[in-house]
């Protein structure tokens, strides 16, 4: 920290008064210039929206603009590179979701994980495992009873994505067949599910809280070390002695040499930003809760765990370097 | 009718109103400028909506999406940049006709027939919704498969050119859809390692480059005569006797339209593809599309404007968005914490009248302005050629620019527009190489889905009714031209001639 307030001090007096702003570097002055949050796809979908609304909320709290930009492409790594091409001086953040983690596991980002530091997560959506409501599959066990015995066909995003990895880790755990079957969206697969097309899915609370109190899906298993608020009777697999946790987690990245002060005064906001009502009533609208909001500490060592898991599961479906 | 009252009541109330004039007039103008699409516009405006109440916000987004797919119409006839993809069909016989010097009669049409489209849909929305969203529920993979292969057996005949050079840029089309990151496999296809490629090459950037730049090419090719641009034309409306002969063509394609939108997934460029193409079927000129008949502007106006209400029925009976756009108004209910689905039906009849009535407003609100602007804009058709198309080129990177903010997109616009250019003077046409590359991806993914929920047992396709029926209607269109063909050879030799000849 010292040597950039003594920067800051170099240049104050090396600067005329005309320039004085420009010398404010050091960490006490930290935002005097607009932040960037970088995301990975076009504007629309859940983490362009909620990286808009974190921006507007966080917006408020630092008293500069904070927008979005959108880098779209290579599953996150024309962001990576974007981001990677700026200087890590905090006025450059990434929105991360699982996609980025894989990607950098497959070998094809310009970043590492060491490279970054996590600030603040925003949204964390655990993956449940469902059914149909008049399945034969009542419970979890059922399930990988039928996945021993013979295959079970599985609704997810695209291979090589936060879904699949789920799916196959815990295949692989609970020693089941999966035969996988992408699709587009969340919406496709869930409609799939319902037309009996699959036989299981992992899905989202967000997007099937109506289907489930209608009994037209049932959930099995949550994919959480902890059971969900809003689903207290379904047990985790870590219950069932699986130790599988997967989750659509979105969550906001700095490089990790940006200065540690002004780590803190981004997380700070941010964290702050979210607790307004704007950004709760966001996360209600979307069918979460308060519990998806977390610090900087516990962020960034989830994000590391999930880059554990996903490794061992992608080196065994062939898809890391 | 309590709740229409309701529903309607908030065209009086002036911040609804004043949001709801705001999401069409700027509908309009992002759906006019190429590369600015009305998805991308819902997706921008969709944070500030949370300042205003759920009924205005959603209104106004809906507002928006209605607008900006009639406005890509009026820079697709006069300058043949398409500014939204569901404009490309728009531009076939719209900008021939607006060289002829009847920019104002194509724009005319194309308000009328987007009006008349949108407005039945919205009506079949109000009216029928839950029972169709039991439709588009049924519809899986092996549906969409047989769907798309309905699509592609238009191919062949869908500009009046050769059939073979049209299964050609088809195929071309097709290949084109295969970049990037196969769905099914993870596998990379043809991306060179440029990361750009990684999630398939923007249709956008193709479009503008297709018809833009290589029309600008085709332009600098021509010198600008004097004679070409005495067109006083330019500025009459349609007349009545063109509504005589289109009214058929208007309504067969807001069923299509409607349909087409209804299905998720599947938005108003595909619904405009097949509107056009079944305009050419049915009409008495259909050897003459592509030279700028007036059926060739209704057929896909009417049918992608009907797509926008078909498209919000499976939004809002099911939570499934019927197209891009309706996956970002979908976000925006639920940011209001709507959730959209047959409980948002007896729960809240009030929320989905006013949605109805903003889009409704919408439409009238954009016949107007089409109505009144087609004067006015059919002008940009008289400017001379030297002073035009330099304009256009900057409005085009500008455009293929901004989807993404990527000059890698900028470059895939000059390529596709050299392509364009030279692959026209060779004979092919567009319209065929777009079809393949809006089905590439469904007929290629909805197959290999397909494939896995029938555990590789391709005779499972005949279990699924819908699925025959399209595979039916895919053989009924690929047979029909050469036995009618053969008939009408018989009935009227010397057209069959001119035809033949050409």
């Amino acid at each position: 920290m010292r040597h950039w307030m003594k920067s800051g001090l170099l240049m104050t007096s090396l600067a005329t008064a005309a320039l004085a702003f420009s010398a404010t570097s050091g960490a006490d002055d930290f935002p005097s210039e607009p932040i960037e949050i970088v995301v990975h796809t076009s504007p629309g979908g859940g983490t362009d929206t909620t990286a808009r609304i974190v921006a507007l909320a966080t917006q408020a709290q630092l008293g500069t603009n904070v927008y979005v930009q959108n880098k779209k492409g290579g599953g996150g790594s024309v962001a990576m590179s974007y981001v990677k091409s700026k200087p890590a001086d905090g006025y450059t953040v990434m929105a991360i979701t699982p996609t980025h983690l894989f990607t950098m596991l497959r070998g094809n980002s310009p970043l590492d994980i060491d490279d970054i530091q996590g600030l603040a997560r925003a949204t964390d959506d655990p993956i449940i495992v469902m059914v149909r409501g008049d399945s034969r599959y009542k419970s979890i066990h059922d399930l990988i009873e039928a996945g021993r015995a013979g295959v079970i066909k599985w609704g997810g995003t695209q291979i090589g994505g936060v879904d699949h990895i789920a799916a196959m880790s815990f295949a692989k755990a609970a020693g089941m067949k999966v035969s996988f079957v992408p699709f587009d969206s969340g919406a496709e697969f869930a409609a799939a599910l319902s037309r009996g097309d699959i036989d299981a899915a992992g899905l989202n609370i967000s997007e099937t809280r109506d289907q489930i109190a209608a009994g037209d899906f049932r959930p099995l298993a949550v994919m959480a070390d902890d059971r969900m608020k809003a689903l207290p009777d379904v047990p985790t697999l870590s219950e069932k002695g699986l130790d599988i946790s997967f989750s659509t987690v979105r969550g906001y990245v700095v490089l990790k040499s940006t200065p540690k002060a002004r780590q803190e005064i981004l997380e700070k906001a941010m964290l702050k930003g979210m607790e307004s009502d704007r950004y709760q009533n966001y996360l209600k609208g979307i069918g979460l809760d308060e519990t998806s909001i977390e610090d900087a500490a516990d962020w960034d060592s989830q994000i590391r765990r999930m880059y554990k898991a996903g490794q061992e599961t992608m080196q065994d479906l062939g898809l890391a370097r | 009718m309590e709740h229409i009252l309701t529903g309607f009541s908030i065209l009086i109330d002036p911040m609804s109103l004043a949001v709801i004039l705001l999401g069409t007039i700027v509908g309009v103008l992002v759906g006019a400028l190429p590369g600015l699409s009305s998805s991308m516009a819902v997706a921008l405006l969709l944070p500030f909506t949370i300042y205003l109440d759920p009924v205005p916000a959603i209104s106004m987004l809906a507002a928006l999406y209605c607008a900006g797919t009639f406005g890509g119409s009026i820079t697709a006839i006069l300058i043949n940049a398409p500014g939204a993809p569901p404009a490309a069909a728009t531009a076939f016989d719209g900008y021939p006709m607006a060289q002829r010097g009847e920019a104002g009669r194509a724009l005319g049409m194309a308000a009328v027939a987007s009006v008349i489209g949108g407005i039945l849909s919205l009506i079949v929305m109000v009216l029928a919704a839950p029972a169709l969203a039991r439709i588009s529920h049924s519809f899986g993979p092996p549906e969409y498969f047989a769907l798309a292969v309905f699509g592609l057996s238009m191919l062949a005949s869908i500009s009046g050119k050769s059939p073979v050079k049209n299964l050609i840029g088809g195929a071309f089309g097709l290949l084109i859809a295969t970049v990037g990151v196969d769905l099914t496999t993870g596998v990379e296809r043809f991306t060179f390692g440029i990361p750009e490629l990684y999630e398939g090459i923007s249709f956008i950037p193709i479009l503008i480059g297709l018809f833009a730049i290589a029309e600008l090419l085709s332009q600098a090719n021509v010198r600008d005569k004097v004679l070409e641009r005495i067109s006083l034309n330019a500025i009459k409306l349609p007349s009545v006797t063109d509504f005589k002969r289109v009214w058929p063509t208007i309504l067969r394609s807001s069923g299509i339209g409607t349909f087409i939108g209804i299905l998720p997934a599947e938005g108003s460029t595909m619904a405009a593809m097949i509107g056009y193409n079944e305009a050419r079927r049915w009409s008495k000129n259909g050897d003459k599309f592509g030279t700028g008949e007036i059926e060739g502007i209704a057929g896909p106006e009417a049918a992608n404007n009907a797509a926008t209400g078909g498209s919000m029925v499976p939004t809002l009976a099911l939570g499934i968005p019927g197209s891009a756009t309706a996956a970002v108004i979908l976000g925006g209910l639920q940011i209001h914490g709507i959730r959209p689905g047959a409980y948002l039906f007896e729960n809240q009849p009030d929320l989905l009248y006013s949605i109805f009535a903003a889009m409704f407003l919408a439409n009238v609100v954009f016949l107007v302005f089409g109505l009144v602007g087609a004067r006015l804009f059919s002008r940009i058709s008289l400017i001379p050629r030297t002073f035009l198309w330099p304009t256009v080129f900057a409005l085009c990177v500008v455009g293929a620019y901004g989807v993404n903010q990527s000059m890698v997109d900028v470059m895939i616009m000059l390529i596709a527009g050299f392509a364009g250019f030279w692959l026209k003077r060779y004979g092919f046409g567009a319209a065929p190489i777009i079809m393949g590359v809006v089905l590439g991806s469904l007929v290629e993914n909805s197959l290999a889905q397909s494939m896995i929920i029938f555990d590789h047992d391709a005779w499972r396709f005949l279990d699924r009714p819908i699925a025959i029926g399209f595979f039916l209607l895919a053989a009924f269109s690929l047979f029909y031209q050469p036995v009618f063909g053969w008939l009408r050879r018989f009935r009227r030799p010397r057209s069959a001639a001119s035809k033949g000849a050409k």
